[in-house]
């Protein structure tokens, strides 16, 4: 029993031309164009509270860096930050921190920052797998497991995507693709607080 | 959106558990199909060859999106290996398990069923697609484009297409569009080749909603490259049958 169409010859070589054209036009239409988002409003908070949800301000920490230093969350206000609670232990966590990398290259000069904070580990397994992964975004070290408490980080990875108003506007408890890393900064990246 | 599924002490993630529950769906039904379509001789076929496919489709889904994520993959080479069902890409999978299955078929003789199993495929892996649209769904794996449609889905604050639903929807029109047309297609290979033209019309245009898509030179969705050839691999396929009999299927 015929199912397809019994066209002739000529017929299936018009429409193999046809599709070929219009798939092909319709392709280069919907092509993605990097660095084409114009510029947003950044929405109203949902609220004043400091919570680790969406809408809410990040609640405020600081912490030591790997490098000695002291980073505080509230010196990164007008910057785009990415919080990211991870162990070396930790598989998906160390899965998608090449991910984290790329995006941080990618953006860091539109004002993206990444803050990657360890679970209550030493100082040198952290320097040590930073540098054996050339990671170059600021490890920060969680120590007593305190921003993990605040953030409610039962799962790791936890990543929350801060604003430049520093209100949290993302939150992902597990392992995140590149594309959902790299899709939400570029949403971020534009807006104007 | 619910990335994890807590079942206890247990932190599951949805997208993994449910392609995991999709393959364990999608080989049952192919071994199934194969039976009622081809008999026990058939099945026996089917059973030996979906190892070889699945692996296959594993190896493929995951190179795919490794060659096309190059800059990343280069510098860190053990993410080939890395467990991250984000990491995977349907066409490599696609491309992969046919060739897979397709060689260890040949290499065992037993490539006259080919298109009778290729049947079987096509009407299993639709539902196993739905499966895992829906795992994507829930992890909120495929980040669509922002829209202010009634059906739009919030996603990292913004509301977005749905584009895993989307899949979802598509699958299942397959799936019925292949039941229905299984009823009397007898000609080997029918159901393979209509699966093609529907997954590779789904791919062209539902693509074109993701902003997080696999893109080549010139910012061009390689899915969409991939939907585009499966459609005219159909067409070509059609007119070398026009030209060489002239009883259509």
């Amino acid at each position: 029993m015929g199912f397809f169409m019994t066209f002739s010859q000529k017929i299936w070589d018009l429409l193999f031309i046809a599709t070929f054209l219009i798939g092909s036009a319709f392709i280069w239409m919907t092509r993605t164009t990097p660095g084409a988002a114009s510029p947003t409003i950044a929405p109203a908070p949902a609220a004043t509270q400091p919570a680790p949800l969406v809408g809410h301000p990040a609640p405020e920490f600081t912490l030591t860096a790997a490098d000695g230093s002291q980073v505080a969350l509230n010196d990164l206000r007008g910057r785009v930050v990415l919080i990211n609670l991870w162990a070396t232990w930790c598989p998906p966590c160390r899965a998608e921190m090449p991910a984290i990398q790329q995006a941080y290259e990618r953006f860091r000069d539109q004002g993206f920052i990444v803050l990657a904070i360890n679970q209550q580990e030493d100082v040198a397994s952290v320097v040590t797998y930073m540098n054996d992964q050339r990671l170059t975004f600021p490890a920060l070290l969680d120590s007593d497991a305190r921003v993990a408490a605040a953030y409610q980080a039962r799962v790791l990875p936890s990543s929350f995507f801060v604003d430049r108003r520093g209100i949290i506007r993302a939150v992902y408890r597990g392992p995140m693709s590149r594309g959902m890393i790299e899709g939400t900064i570029e949403q971020l990246i534009v807006e104007t607080p | 959106m619910y990335p994890i599924i807590e079942l206890g002490p247990l932190n599951l993630g949805s997208g993994a558990l449910l392609l995991v529950i999709a393959v364990f769906v999608g080989h049952t039904r192919f071994e199934r199909v194969a039976r009622l379509r081809g008999g026990e001789s058939l099945e026996y076929r089917a059973s030996r060859c979906a190892p070889f496919a699945l692996v296959g489709a594993a190896i493929g889904a995951r190179l795919w999106y490794g060659l096309f994520n190059w800059d990343m993959y280069s510098q860190s080479p053990g993410l080939f290996l890395a467990l991250r069902l984000g990491d995977l890409a349907w066409p490599g999978a696609l491309i992969g398990g046919a060739l897979t299955g397709y060689a260890y078929l040949r290499l065992r003789r037993m490539d006259d069923a080919a298109a009778s199993l290729a049947d079987a495929a096509a009407l299993a892996l639709p539902l196993a697609q739905a499966i895992a649209s829906l795992g994507l769904l829930l992890s909120g794996d495929v980040l669509g484009a922002p829209t202010d449609l009634p059906w739009a889905l919030p996603l990292f604050g913004v509301l977005r297409h749905p584009v895993a639903l989307y899949y979802l929807l598509a699958t299942l029109a397959t799936w019925g569009a292949l039941a229905w047309v299984a009823r009397f297609a007898s000609q080997p290979g029918t159901l393979a080749i209509l699966y093609l033209a529907l997954q590779g019309s789904a791919l062209l245009v539902l693509e074109a909603l993701r902003v997080d898509s696999l893109v080549t030179a010139g910012g061009v969705r390689v899915a969409q490259v991939v939907g585009l050839t499966m459609i005219l691999m159909v067409l070509w396929w059609k007119r070398t049958h026009t030209a060489h009999a002239p009883q259509s299927l």
